[in-house]
């Protein structure tokens, strides 16, 4: 597994990709800055809207890792060179789970930074809440790794793809669509960042902390198990 | 095909279609321990026919087995392969050496850094292992992913269009390399759509036209198999009119006409025929034959009989 992985952080490590990822991932960390510098404080409840479930949790998490996880398997596809490692004789998950620990390798401290930052300025510090925000995105970052590394190998046009589903689903319906909410990967996040730090937080109104991890981890070995299976019956190039 | 030794590689009733496009059409044949090769036009159907013998691909009918085990979804069996595919795209940010040892420690190799330098030996590209592949010429590339196809030392080899962009000193060099992995038992499918690669190696011949098996076997064998083809012989004589004139009264003779440089063309079914008949019109006529030889003995005309059939 460890060719797998190196081969993998090589190709997602390209230059310009890492330099769009610093430019999305330094966004919340300006507004939280300037919002901190403002004669008029953000409230708590403001703040998680806009900025940490609105842009890091529902846009700057989900770009960074598309950006990342789709080319995991999609760039192989198109140079046509996956055959190279589904003709060792290693087992599907055996490439599925290097490639996928490779995209949160790469995008995981980008976001893990972005949010600890974010949350150092615009909480002062507070260890708690900031050590909540980053674990959150961290799991948000490997829910939305694995979700994306499955579409980068069912769909052809798979960052398209992953657009329409971070702006419509994460982004439009699940902001006030309950049913959506509740199979939003940013929803995940935030509940386990409300049942990680109740005190600052509140318990969110849908998810206790236990049922987020539960599901956390079903989504999160959903989609890999899927990646797999799809692996194990495609038509490789 | 077999010739009593059991089949290496068994495609058996094997069909593909994409849609309502039938790549590959209920072909069926054995491929036993040599060098065996795949020949047809582009678009033939080949790559499709080598996908799914590698596992690459899924059959839509029809089963693939390799060594007596079906090939798709069979990880285990894949380190047995070598297989090297038409498509010439490599990991640019590699070296060379990089590239190999990555493919050698995939397939579990021991001793992996002397089996890494021997491939690159192999294939002769020991002074450029070290710099990227984006700095590679096409051929070089194709050298490195030979080199990487044979690091692990697999019994059965695939190899898909291998001589792309190589010059005629590599294909030399690789036509050598062939033979001696053939010597040492191993099975070899060769793929390609230039003919002379193909005849100068492999033992036997599969030919895919149109996505079928237009015919198998050794290279005179294909060519007995065509009964139904039309042979031309070129007669040089020192009576060429009179030689024409008596050859288009045989049975086996369809047409006769004279060359401008005087040469005698026959068209025939039955070449045999023509070889016995010849000579005794001649000998009737007393006409003196200076050279008989046929026109299209080459795997090209074969070929090109076979896919304007």
């Amino acid at each position: 597994m460890g060719s797998v992985y190196r081969l993998t952080l090589r190709q997602l490590t390209g230059r310009w990709r890492l330099l769009i990822m610093t430019a999305l991932a330094a966004m919340p960390v300006i507004i939280a800055v300037l919002m901190l510098r403002s004669a008029e404080a953000a409230s708590v409840e403001d703040f998680e809207l806009v900025v940490l479930s609105g842009m890091l949790a529902g846009s700057i998490a989900p770009l960074v890792v598309l950006a990342i996880a789709a080319a995991a398997f999609a760039n192989e596809l198109e140079d046509r060179t996956l055959a190279n490692l589904t003709l060792a004789p290693i087992r599907r998950w055996q490439i599925v789970v290097p490639k996928l620990l490779a995209t949160i390798t790469v995008a995981g401290p980008f976001i893990a930074a972005s949010a600890f930052l974010t949350a150092h300025f615009a909480f002062l510090g507070d260890t708690t809440a900031t050590i909540a925000i980053t674990l959150s995105a961290i799991v948000g970052v490997a829910l939305y790794a694995s979700a994306f590394v499955w579409l980068g190998l069912v769909a052809p046009y798979a960052v398209g793809f992953g657009l329409l589903y971070i702006v419509l689903w994460e982004g439009f319906f699940s902001g006030f669509v309950e049913g959506v909410r509740m199979l939003s990967i940013r929803h995940y996040a935030i509940a386990l960042m409300h049942g990680l730090d109740a005190r600052r937080f509140a318990e969110h109104e849908h998810l206790s902390l236990g049922v987020t991890a539960v599901v956390v981890a079903l989504v999160f070995a959903g989609f890999l198990l899927l990646s797999v299976r799809r692996l194990r019956r495609m038509d490789v190039p | 095909m077999s010739g009593g030794a059991p089949p290496v590689i068994r495609v058996d009733g094997v069909s593909r279609w994409f849609g309502s496009v039938v790549a590959v059409s209920d072909v069926t044949f054995d491929v036993v321990p040599g060098i065996t090769g795949l020949l047809g036009p582009n678009g033939a159907g080949k790559t499709t026919l080598l996908r799914m013998m590698t596992g690459l691909a899924a059959a839509s009918s029809g089963t693939v087995t390799v060594m007596g085990q079906p090939v798709r979804d069979n990880p285990p069996l894949y380190g047995r392969f070598g297989v090297m595919s038409e498509h010439e795209t490599v990991y640019g940010f590699m070296t060379g050496r990089e590239f190999v040892r990555m493919m050698g420690r995939l397939r579990r190799v021991a001793a992996l850094e002397d089996a890494v330098t021997r491939a690159i030996d192999l294939v002769d590209l020991a002074e450029a292992q070290h710099r990227p592949m984006d700095t590679y010429s096409r051929g070089m590339r194709q050298r490195m992913r030979l080199a990487a196809t044979l690091v692990h030392d697999p019994e059965i080899l695939i190899l898909d269009e291998p001589l792309n962009g190589a010059d005629p000193r590599q294909r030399v060099h690789f036509k050598h390399l062939l033979q001696r992995l053939a010597a040492e038992g191993r099975t070899i499918v060769l793929s390609s759509h230039i003919l002379e690669e193909v005849e100068e190696v492999a033992d036997t011949v599969l030919l895919i036209v149109n996505g079928k098996l237009a015919a198998s076997g050794g290279f005179r064998a294909i060519r007995a198999a065509l009964n139904q083809r039309p042979y031309h012989v070129r007669v040089l004589c020192d009576d060429p009119r009179a030689l024409a004139a008596a050859a288009v009264r045989l049975p086996s003779v369809d047409a006769v006409h004279l060359d401008p440089d005087g040469a005698v063309i026959v068209l025939s079914r039955n070449v045999l025929d023509v070889q016995v008949e010849l000579p005794r019109l001649a000998q009737a006529g007393s006409i003196r034959l200076r050279r008989v030889e046929p026109l299209d003995d080459s795997l090209e005309s074969v070929f090109g009989y076979l896919v304007e059939r």
